[in-house]
């Protein structure tokens, strides 16, 4: 069914070409003043092209019915397209336009169907103005400011006849209703003003607009540029001169974290005085220098204070015995901070130690764990088996900072 | 056998975790891959996997178009997040989206298994970092929640967040709490329930207030 009639379609359409074809006649593309009507007719009848045009324009005066003959024939034919010259005719052609609607005009006139000569005047007249102000296509310059700028004569001309237009309009409207027709004069010019300047005033403002998004755009793109380069390309670099593959993990982990912070870490807490950050600087330097990843979650933050110091650096010395002695793949730090107090567990899932087999001369737990935390309030316990790694729990009391209030 | 769909838009992300997970061909027979948007949406919905492995960020939406699309029509597929991303905002979104899990792709080849057959057997799959994200969202509880069932955390669950923040997978959780396995488990998920049917916009809220850059 629908091939069948699809193929009737394209027969119907090649038919319709035919008899264009038929009449061998095109219209000219070069040397034309309108639509190139007459210089084809011209070239098919073998004539002078002058004749043509000078027996279109008589019978034009004639009732307008060269007009008329000369638009029938400019819808029946084609353009050669294969002489198509890219120089313009356009003020020619919009002369014969004029030309071809006069005729028109005469022709309505002169078969009675007219409205009346002042209706007629007025409603040309603004026609004519709207159709050169469209070109200003200010309604696609809404959504492309950057779209090309209209002729000063064009925008003078649309505006011309506008406003006579309109003056004319006016006119007629204050002599029938005796309104003021100062004010009417006054609010047809503002509207005339505002049609011709409104759409380009928006342009403008929204080129302005665009210009400076583009500008925000583009000093955010060096930005981040400079910092991939201070960064990520160098640790790349370096990993390309790198064998030992264990430096390399860690030196990707090193540049992840970084790149990471930077990407998500919120500014506030990232500042020093703040525990979750002091913590994650304290576990990104020991993941450097021992070459083990260090896993840091942290819920609620405090203020860095004597005591705070304290608990850091006593998860530091966790976190480096775990790096040392646990033969663990990685340590996870998880800090909380609730209810007056923070707590901080190292936990391992490394080889894990005999709490009562520790010499006495190790005293890294004991000195600078459990007793640095006594002195602040706070204080430590050491979950440990052997085979089945450790967990050192450290906490000290701390005021819990309501991490969204902060600037 | 888990039917699996693998979403990324990195062509080499996408073609390891593919060689890593036919390694275990066994447990895993990956039904299709996409690497956009569309092309996820229509190819799960032609291939109906039973877990769908999701990437976050992608062109055209994002992994959250994804589930939202899917979820649509077929409500019973299961999504598991897989993202370098760990910034709060993308995974509270994604889980609240219906996502059963959210794992980064630092994880290893063999936790990534584990989580895939605990979302296929309908558990939750929790990170240590995203149960850090679910304390912190919740810690600051509201007097004037609308739910409190939702809106609040209870001790236990509290509790097993803790344990899974500070790295312990879930055996060990069980263990260290006198539980088994399988209410370690219903705890997880009801918290994934709480996030994702919770009526506190402050979950958004504070996620996205996390993301300041």
């Amino acid at each position: 069914m629908l091939p069948g009639r699809s193929a009737a379609n394209i027969v119907a359409m090649a038919s319709v070409a035919d008899r264009r074809l038929d009449l061998d006649l095109f219209r000219r593309s070069s040397d034309r003043v309108l639509a190139g009507v007459a210089g084809g007719l011209a070239d098919r009848l073998g004539v002078p092209t002058g004749y043509v045009r000078a027996a279109f324009v008589v019978a034009t005066a004639l009732w307008g019915l060269g007009a008329v003959f000369y638009v029938a024939l400019w819808m029946a034919t084609f353009e050669r397209v294969e002489d198509r010259s890219p120089t313009s005719v356009e003020p020619q052609q919009a002369i014969g336009l004029g030309v071809i609607f006069l005729g028109g005009v005469f022709a309505f006139r002169g078969l009675g169907w007219w409205p009346g000569d002042r209706v007629v005047l007025i409603t040309g007249t603004l026609a004519f103005g709207v159709a050169v102000l469209s070109d200003f296509d200010w309604v696609s310059r809404l959504f492309d400011p950057t779209g090309a700028r209209p002729s000063k004569l064009r925008v003078g001309a649309g505006a011309i006849l506008l406003l006579s237009g309109l003056g004319v309009f006016g006119r007629s409207i204050s002599q029938i209703q005796t309104l003021g027709s100062a004010a009417i004069a006054v609010i047809i010019t503002v509207l005339g003003i505002g049609l011709v300047f409104g759409p380009w005033l928006v342009g403008m403002g929204r080129a302005l607009g665009s210009e400076r998004r583009e500008r925000i755009r583009q000093e955010e793109r060096a930005e981040m540029a400079a910092h991939l380069h201070d960064s990520v390309l160098q640790t790349l670099a370096l990993m390309q001169r790198t064998d030992d593959p264990k430096r390399m993990v860690t030196l990707a982990r090193q540049q992840e974290r970084e790149l990471r912070s930077w990407l998500y870490g919120d500014r506030a807490s990232r500042s020093e005085e703040r525990l979750a950050a002091a913590l994650e600087t304290v576990a990104a330097r020991i993941e450097g220098d021992f070459s083990i990843p260090v896993e840091l979650v942290t819920v609620g933050d405090t203020a860095i204070d004597e005591v705070a110091l304290s608990l850091v650096s006593a998860a530091s010395e966790a976190i480096v015995n775990a790096a040392k002695h646990s033969q663990a793949a990685e340590v996870s730090v998880y800090a909380e901070v609730a209810d007056g107090r923070a707590d901080v567990w190292v936990a391992d899932r490394g080889v894990g130690f005999d709490q009562t087999s520790i010499p006495d001369d190790r005293r890294g737990l004991r000195d600078s764990i459990v007793a640095r935390l006594g002195r602040v309030g706070g204080g430590a316990a050491v979950d440990s088996t052997p085979g089945d790694g450790t967990e050192i729990h450290l906490w000290a009391p701390a005021t819990a900072l309501d991490v969204r209030s902060q600037p | 056998m888990i039917r699996l769909f693998v979403v990324d838009d990195h062509a080499l992300f996408l073609s390891g975790v593919k060689a890593e997970l036919a390694a275990m061909a066994e447990r895993f027979d990956i039904v299709g891959t996409a690497a956009d948007v569309d092309d996820a949406i229509t190819s799960i919905r032609e291939t109906m996997p039973e877990v769908v492995l999701l990437d976050v960020h992608m062109p055209g939406g994002g992994g959250l178009a994804v589930i939202q699309n899917v979820t649509e029509t077929h409500p019973d597929i299961r999504f598991l997040a897989l993202s370098v991303s760990d910034a709060a905002e993308d995974v509270i979104a994604m889980i609240r989206a219906g996502a059963r899990g959210y794992v980064t792709k630092s994880i290893s080849s063999e936790d990534l298994a584990d989580a895939i057959e605990r979302v296929k057997a309908g558990d939750a799959v929790f990170s240590p970092r995203l149960a850090g994200f679910v304390l912190d969202a919740f810690a600051h509880g509201l007097p004037e929640a609308a739910d409190p069932e939702l809106d609040q955390l209870t001790a236990r669950e509290k509790e097993v967040l803790r344990l899974i923040a500070r790295g312990y997978p879930y055996k060990q959780v069980a263990r260290r709490l006198s539980i088994s396995v399988k209410t370690v488990e219903t705890h997880v998920s009801s918290v994934l329930r709480k996030l994702q049917l919770s009526s506190r916009y402050e979950l958004t809220r504070w996620a996205s207030d996390r993301r300041m850059i």
